[in-house]
């Protein structure tokens, strides 16, 4: 049976959305570096199925704040899917497997939002769109990849410190 | 964890970053091979804007331009949006906004009838075509 959610629970869920929409609107003047890929890693990690009301609402939220366009139906299943690589890799210890799949998931970040277009217009059409964002893709691979490897540690310590107060 | 074990996780990690970097690479070659390519030299070209009312202003356009930015700045459409990671997102033509989030409207750009498969700083221009931009209302 699934457990009800306490109000610490429901506290925790509220800063962790809040943390996510604070480092994307920080961030958001510098192409394709980010934090949200790392911080959903880490709350998959670290604070098991509450990374679904999370994502849930982080992707609601965002649809407010810049429409329910095209775009978001690339959200609707981007962060999930990353959770979900996330949560398949949770038993490994080594920071370099999640610098290796936050780089992996900056790389083809563009292959995977192409996809929408390969409905709309065709595989013409999201291999055109996909090739002109390839070099924000490339960006988004290293600068995932660094920022993972830098931050994953101390940013890991905390997560567990918070866990451990459960 | 024995130190053997550490040994074999360590090479499969630098087997993962490896692969990772290969891909890179060949998205790399992709881009270079594939990516809109501009033209030199003067192009004719038509830029048709159809605003909110449906009222159409035709430019004809001698322009030295790559892309149909510089052929917009050219044609001297006053134009202005957001800067973004894929270029310039066009939201406001000759004066007219279109705001996707309360009316779900925006500026289509198409090339010879066709939707435009990049932005105006990276559609590439060629001779004698005809470039429309369409304020457009989803349903």
């Amino acid at each position: 049976m699934k457990r009800k959610l306490t109000t610490r629970d429901i506290a925790e869920i509220g800063v962790m959305i809040a943390a996510l929409e604070a480092v994307k609107h920080a961030l958001a003047f510098l192409p394709n570096v980010e934090l949200v890929t790392l911080l959903i890693i880490l709350y998959t990690l670290y604070f098991g199925d509450k990374i679904i009301y999370v994502i849930a609402a982080f992707i609601l939220l965002e649809g407010c704040w810049y429409g329910f366009g095209l775009w978001w139906v690339m959200y609707a299943y981007i962060w999930p899917l990353l959770a979900l690589l996330t949560y398949l890799l949770r038993k490994q210890e080594s920071v370099w497997v999640f610098c290796v799949l936050s780089g992996g998931f900056g790389l083809c970040f563009g292959a995977l939002c192409s996809i929408p277009y390969f409905f709309i217009g065709g595989a013409k059409t999201a291999f055109a769109w996909w090739v002109a964002g390839i070099p924000y893709d490339l960006i988004h691979c290293v600068s995932n990849f660094l920022l993972c490897r830098v931050l994953f540690l101390p940013l890991k310590n905390v997560a567990k410190n918070v866990c451990k107060r459960d | 964890m024995s130190e053997t074990t550490n040994k074999k996780n360590g090479k499969k990690i630098a087997i993962a970053i490896a692969v990772l970097a290969v891909i890179a690479l060949v998205f790399g070659v992709i881009y270079v091979k594939f990516a809109p390519k501009a033209l030199a030299g003067t192009k004719n070209i038509t830029i048709e804007v159809i605003d909110d009312k449906k009222e159409t202003v035709t430019y004809n356009v001698e322009t030295k331009a790559e892309y149909l930015r510089g052929a917009m700045e050219d044609a001297g459409i006053d134009f202005s949006g957001t800067e973004s990671e894929y270029g310039l997102m066009v939201e406001t033509v000759n004066g007219v906004y279109a705001d996707y989030v309360t009316d779900q409207a925006y500026w289509a750009f198409l090339v010879d009838g066709e939707y435009c498969n990049y932005g105006v700083d990276s559609q590439p221009l060629e001779d004698g075509q005809t470039y429309r931009i369409e304020y457009t209302c989803l349903e």
